[in-house]
């Protein structure tokens, strides 16, 4: 019974934001309409890391490797095979999904500080190699390869994603049921077992679960998410470089959920969103955005290590029309 | 012939190398077996090492001056961290990780804005060289891996003989026993969190005048440490010492024969297949 009104409580809040993401654009600059394309995006990636972190207690600094794998499969297939979007989107995730199956059949192997250092290295050391001259003929470095979406075929329709109004519009949808899958996942028996895992790995294999399989699971669910999120990012900037697997970005992802909230999916976008707009209004101040990561990082870990949404959630119960928290 | 001298040549680069990454990697480690945490900022104070010392440089003129002040500095600036920022939320590791990679944040962005994007060079302060196998060689190179072996020992005297030292090493095996028996904690685990920053800023110092000094650098150390790390045994200061001088020889000789970027993807296949075998590490407990 409780966990059903607290179901509906969020799926009326949800079911308000929808609409609003619809129908936001007509009341927005051209400006604040490509930030909130942005956020979006961002708050997809971040998303994506929240379900391994927030929901399988994996703490992983690597995600960059994907949402770069996502962006560059995209722009390779865009750019030197001349694929259409429908086909290079699918590229870009399928790479994103095999790296991830790479790296996370390694990195689920080991427990905590391990799987902690492995992320970062491989993040670090991709970098590294797709910077070295053997691979600069694929990456050009920090060198922008810009590209052209072509126009996408959309059953009896073609629309062009260079009109911002129908990339918003794209971005939205993705983002949207990428959410709602996401959302279906954390709910369903295998979000279960992951949320099982994250409290307690040792009787979450007592029980009889394979952990290193569904570890293994969350890691490319996750990878997946990153991957669509560096192709959608592509596509709205029109370019790839390296900075798409900078180990900043793997940062970026960490600062949204934490600070927005781990563990609550919709934390991510709201992390995302806070630091981005704050960041643009303040820009006049905050010439450094890493920098103001960092500080806003460290506010947030000291004062409310569960984020803004603890925040509300805390607020929400002591007004005492929040339910009842165990 | 000719390949015996590189071979050589190799070799003596990755000793080098190698003590200098155990320096560094014995920072790390102390502080991941006493608090519990991987520090994540631990590239930059090793970045922020070699950057102060180059200030300093500039201001007293003498390299000698800043390789005792700049690990200095960066020890106390590891003991304010540790009692401002960690200390609060050392309940929880997962959040004091996080915490520490908003600190690398803050440190690598600050002394961008300071320091500026592009890389300086500190020139070496001895100029002997001498030759091997016709090959003319830095003296200097030699001068980095005595001082680090002097400085390792010097940490194993201190952490055997001296009382911090061996209360450092009590809350490592016994935390509850070491609390039980008057052993002041925090000031222990501050103590530590400095001497942490200090090992890497001398690392950094010390590389100084061999690599690119810019705000970078300690991203392009920290993949190297925690190889390193893990292949020792995460907490194990023999295994970290053994591993750094391991990966030291296998990219210097590996780089014989191809580019630095191919030898740090040998030591990645190194410890990918240390840690199907042993996920331990060589020296390093079952946890």
């Amino acid at each position: 019974m409780k966990g059903r009104e607290g179901l509906t409580l969020r799926v009326r809040i949800l079911a308000g934001i929808v609409p609003g993401l619809l129908l936001l654009p007509i009341f927005l600059t051209p400006y604040q309409r490509s930030v909130l394309t942005e956020i979006m995006i961002w708050g997809l990636f971040a998303m994506a890391f929240d379900l391994l972190y927030g929901y399988t207690g994996m703490l992983s600094f690597g995600q960059a490797i994907f949402f770069g794998a996502g962006a560059y499969g995209m722009g390779f297939a865009v750019l030197r095979l001349q694929w259409g979007v429908w086909e290079a989107l699918g590229f870009g995730i399928v790479l994103a999904a095999v790296f991830a199956a790479v790296v996370g059949a390694l990195a689920v192997r080991v427990t905590g500080h391990y799987f902690l250092i492995l992320t970062i290295t491989f993040s670090v050391i991709s970098v590294l190699v797709l910077q070295s001259g053997h691979w600069r003929w694929l990456s050009r470095g920090y060198v922008a390869s810009p590209f052209v979406p072509p126009n996408v075929p959309l059953g009896l329709w073609t629309i062009s994603l260079t009109d911002p109004l129908v990339n918003y519009y794209w971005v939205l949808t993705f983002v949207v049921l990428s959410f709602f899958a996401c959302w279906r996942i954390v709910h369903s028996p295998l979000g279960k077992v992951f949320q099982c895992i994250r409290e307690n790995e040792e009787r979450s294999r007592l029980i009889g679960y394979h952990v290193e399989r569904f570890k293994l699971i969350a890691f490319v669910l996750a990878g997946i998410f990153s991957g669509l999120s560096g192709a959608l990012l592509a596509l709205t900037l029109r370019y790839v470089d390296i900075s798409f697997f900078e180990l900043s970005l793997s940062g970026k992802a960490v600062a949204w959920t934490v600070i927005g909230g781990a563990g609550t999916l919709i934390g991510a976008f709201l992390g995302a969103a806070v630091f981005i707009i704050s960041t643009d209004y303040l820009s006049a101040w905050t010439v450094n955005v890493p920098l103001s990561i960092g500080l806003l990082l460290l506010v947030t870990v000291t004062l409310a290590p569960d984020g803004l949404i603890g925040v509300v959630r805390r607020s929400l119960a002591l007004r005492g029309d929040g339910r009842k928290r165990p | 012939m000719e390949i015996v001298a590189q071979l050589a040549l190799g070799a003596i680069n990755g000793l080098v190398w190698g003590f200098i990454l155990a320096l560094i990697a014995l920072g790390l480690t102390l502080v991941f077996g006493l608090l519990e945490i991987i520090n994540v900022s631990h590239g930059e104070l090793y970045m922020l090492g070699a950057v102060l010392g180059w200030y300093i440089l500039q201001a007293a003129g003498s390299f000698w001056i800043s390789l005792l002040l700049a690990p200095l500095l960066v020890g106390i600036l590891g003991l304010a961290v540790e009692r401002a920022v960690l200390r609060p939320i050392e309940a929880k590791p997962i959040i004091t990780i996080i915490a520490t990679f908003g600190l690398s944040l803050i440190f690598q962005q600050s002394v961008l804005w300071v320091f500026g994007g592009a890389p300086q060079r500190v020139p070496a302060p001895i100029a002997w060289e001498f030759s091997i196998f016709g090959f003319g060689y830095s003296g200097y190179r030699l001068f980095v891996a005595f001082c680090s072996a002097l400085a390792i020992a010097a940490l194993w005297g201190f952490l055997h003989r001296f009382k911090y030292g061996m209360w450092m090493r009590a809350v490592q095996q016994d935390r509850e026993m070491a609390l039980a028996l008057g052993i002041p904690i925090s000031q222990v685990y501050m103590l530590t969190f400095g001497l942490g920053g200090a090992l890497a800023a001398l690392g950094g110092i010390l590389a100084a005048p061999i690599v690119a000094l810019e705000f970078r650098m300690g991203l392009d150390i920290l993949p190297a440490v925690f190889i390193v790390v893990i292949i020792g045994g995460l907490g194990s200061i023999e295994g970290s010492l053994l591993a750094a001088l391991l990966i030291g020889e296998l990219e210097g000789l590996a780089s014989v024969f191809v580019t630095p970027t191919t030898a740090r993807i040998f030591s990645l296949v190194f410890m990918s297949v240390v840690l199907l075998f042993r996920p331990e590490g060589l020296l390093g407990r079952r946890h």
